[in-house]
């Protein structure tokens, strides 16, 4: 099985928006990326990011709104969330640096492409 | 806030595959330059479920929404899927089409294969269109557990808060009291008029600023639907569509305000030359255009002085704080320069130049620039008239700045004029002004508690120029004036106006239809457990009640925000976002891997 998917979990109000303004501004990353934007990523449980590297994804970042968040709260449970699921992947022998959670405003671009050019070094090791 | 929701029911597919049927965009090039459109209706046509899979120039044309209709009449077409540009500008405008053929409007999905494929993977045709096809396949999957929903309403507070009491402000708070709404002005300055306060004679009818201002504020003063806050500092702004509280500080203490909308009108900056910058703030008679611009306000008639002394020859310097390049011009405090063009500043600068003229036909003016931009109607008449008054004009090019030399004498101006093939010019003047641009005033507090979209140059960032301006992505909110980009004042005032017109629209009616993507419980599912509530950061929102003999949670959708948090820990996924389910996701995140 090939692991190199990048799945890119944005949100709505913040992260989606900035993958829209690097295509705007016509900045470039791999075609092997794909995003999908949720309210908040807190709404996944550990073991959606167990499945999803079982069913073949190779690298998921999470762009978070931080403490920009719109919902109280939030980023301090997916933060914790997210460390459950380190536990986890540890357990079945996923290398933890396949999960990245990072915080990503509408308007960082650069930072955006810089979390995908860090997980496709990730991937390409795998 | 009355709330009904209908039908979330998560998964629900009623035993039998609906008909999907999957649109193709090129827009016009845009995607299918990139993407072969042809090969992703193909292998659409070929996926589970799908009925029918079609590409189109423009899905979002009256030729492209038809397309829609005519399949759901002839073919019955159950859900729809638009693989498109970014959501934030055409989700809406399909739901709304599937709403015009009676279905309901949140069996669609909406794909971006623009913004985040077309526009990214450009030297990648192939990888950009097995990419598209796994976001449409990923997006039919979704559509295909999307259960029917009906819109959220809230009340609507007629009220406008208009934040800014610059032009744009002004004209926003009058239309809007035109239409009945009431305004309430914002302004941190003791006084109206923002910037214009400070201008003499204003393009492109030469009437003096202060006579336009006045009518304002004499219009405002007349409006009884109009109440003005001056010194009055924003301090915070919660809410959303149709119910927004706006606290502010004043000398005479804290106030309070609701709207249902807030237009943003906060105007710009002038921008300040870096001490030193061609002399600014060190040398003496080295002045911006805007002090030119107040010095000839007050100037008496044959002798024009700047501090004493005699101007008998004057040097402008176009582009100064803007369009500035790295490497070549000292960034701004955030580490990037001012990489756009201010727009006005041309045109401003040639209208100054001829008024000096008319008053002082004596004073010899260079002027020296890297590009005119004079756009506006008419503008380009205040370039051919300076030419005639005998204003000389050199042009340099990015990288090779004019350089100054300053001394009590005067300055001495060194350029490399690239209209007489590089040759070294050098001119001696009594002043030296130099034509500055425009930042956008500081907004820091309002973005961040309203979460407004500002731009790489810093300006407020509305959703779309062309289908959706002065609006905001946040719902309710809009941008009026120079807030936006730089602009004169004609064009500040017509934002006003627009911004006005969308805000009164906005709150025609008694409520406004909210998104239905609250969390619903699956009753039957439900054991009870509890683990949603201590999850919830809303008080109230989530409760256990007895239904049938069963404690179950239950959800007050007017509470809900949408997060999902709840989600996430409930064992038996008797909880989700409506529309934003984990079996959605987890099908989505399926059909990606799988392609």
């Amino acid at each position: 099985m090939s692991l190199k998917k990048i799945l890119i979990i944005t949100t709505e109000h913040a992260s989606y928006p900035a993958a829209n303004a690097v295509g705007q501004g016509r900045m470039g990353y791999d075609a092997n990326t794909c995003i999908i934007r949720v309210p908040d990523p807190v709404m996944f449980p550990e073991d959606f990011y167990i499945r999803a590297f079982e069913k073949g994804i190779g690298g998921i970042i999470i762009m978070s709104s931080g403490s920009d968040c719109p919902y109280e709260g939030a980023y301090e449970r997916l933060a914790k969330r997210v460390d459950r699921v380190y536990a986890k992947m540890q357990e079945g022998g996923i290398v933890p640096s396949r999960l990245k959670l990072t915080t990503i405003c509408s308007v960082c671009r650069a930072a955006f492409l810089k979390e995908i050019a860090e997980m496709e070094k990730v991937v390409a090791a795998l | 806030m009355n709330a009904n929701v209908e039908g979330n029911v998560p998964g629900d597919v009623s035993g039998r595959q609906p008909k999907v049927a999957v649109y193709i965009c090129h827009c016009g090039g845009n995607i299918s330059d990139t993407v072969d459109v042809a090969a992703v209706a193909a292998a659409m046509a070929q996926y589970p479920g799908v009925a029918i899979a079609r590409e189109y120039p423009f899905m979002c044309s009256s030729g492209g929404q038809d397309l829609i209709l005519d399949d759901i009449a002839k073919l019955g077409v159950e859900r729809v899927v638009v693989a498109a540009c970014a959501p934030s500008l055409h989700e809406l405008t399909f739901r709304g089409v599937l709403q015009r053929a009676g279905i309901n409007p949140y069996l669609y999905e909406h794909v971006n294969i623009r913004e985040q494929v077309s526009w990214v993977h450009k030297a990648d045709h192939d990888g950009a269109t097995a990419k598209a096809i796994r976001l449409v396949q990923a997006g039919v999957e979704k559509v295909l557990r999307q259960a029917p929903l009906s819109a959220l309403h809230a009340p609507a507070n007629r009220r406008v808060a208009v934040i800014g009491g610059g032009p744009a402000g002004l004209k926003a708070a009058l239309c809007l009291a035109a239409k009945g709404h009431e305004a309430v002005i914002i302004e941190k300055a003791p006084w109206l008029g923002g910037k214009l306060r400070d201008l003499g004679k204003v393009f492109p009818t030469g009437a003096e600023a202060s006579e336009t201002l006045r009518k304002l504020e004499e219009l405002v003063a007349a409006e009884k639907r109009i109440t003005v806050h001056t010194r009055a500092e924003i301090d915070s702004i919660s809410g959303f569509v149709g119910n927004f509280t706006i606290t502010f500080n004043t000398p005479d203490g804290s106030s309070q305000v609701t709207a249902g909308a807030v237009i943003v009108a906060t105007g710009f900056e002038h921008y300040r030359p870096h001490p030193g910058e061609f002399g600014y703030g060190q040398a003496a008679h080295v002045i911006t255009l805007p002090e030119l611009i107040s010095l000839l306000k007050d100037s008496p008639p044959r002798r024009l002085e700047h501090h004493g002394k005699e101007i008998k020859s004057l040097a402008m310097i176009h582009c100064v704080g803007s369009r500035q390049v790295e490497g070549v011009h000292q960034p701004q405090a955030d580490g990037k320069v001012n990489d756009y063009c201010s727009r006005v500043c041309c045109s401003a600068a040639l209208y100054t130049i001829n008024r000096l003229k008319d008053k002082y036909p004596h004073v010899r003016i260079y002027d020296i620039y890297r590009d005119i931009r004079s756009y506006g109607m008419q503008h380009e008449g205040y370039y051919e008239r300076a030419s005639k008054h005998g204003v000389l004009f050199f042009r340099h090019t990015e990288t090779d700045q004019p350089i100054v030399e300053s001394s009590e004498r005067g300055h001495t101006v060194k350029v490399k004029d690239v209209l007489t093939w590089n040759e070294e010019m050098e001119m001696q003047v009594d002043l030296l002004v130099l034509v500055t641009g425009m930042m956008p005033s500081d907004t820091k507090r309002l973005t961040s508690q309203l979460k407004l979209s500002v731009g790489a140059d810093r300006f407020l960032q509305e959703v779309h120029p062309k289908l959706r301006p002065v609006e905001m992505a946040i719902e309710g909110v809009f941008v009026a004036g120079a807030a936006q980009a730089p602009m004169d004042m004609t064009e500040a005032i017509a934002a006003g106006a627009a911004a006005a017109a969308k805000a009164a629209i906005l709150l025609s009616e008694p409520e406004i239809p909210l998104k239905p993507f609250v969390a619903v419980v699956d009753e039957s599912r439900c054991t009870g457990c509890g683990d949603c509530l201590a999850e919830c950061s809303y008080q109230g929102t989530l409760v256990m009640a007895e239904v049938n003999g069963r404690t179950v949670a239950q959800v007050n959708p007017a509470l809900c925000k949408g997060c999902g948090a709840c989600v996430a820990v409930c064992p038996t996924r008797a909880i989700n976002v409506a529309g934003w389910t984990l079996d959605q996701f987890e099908a989505m995140v399926e059909a990606i891997a799988k392609a």
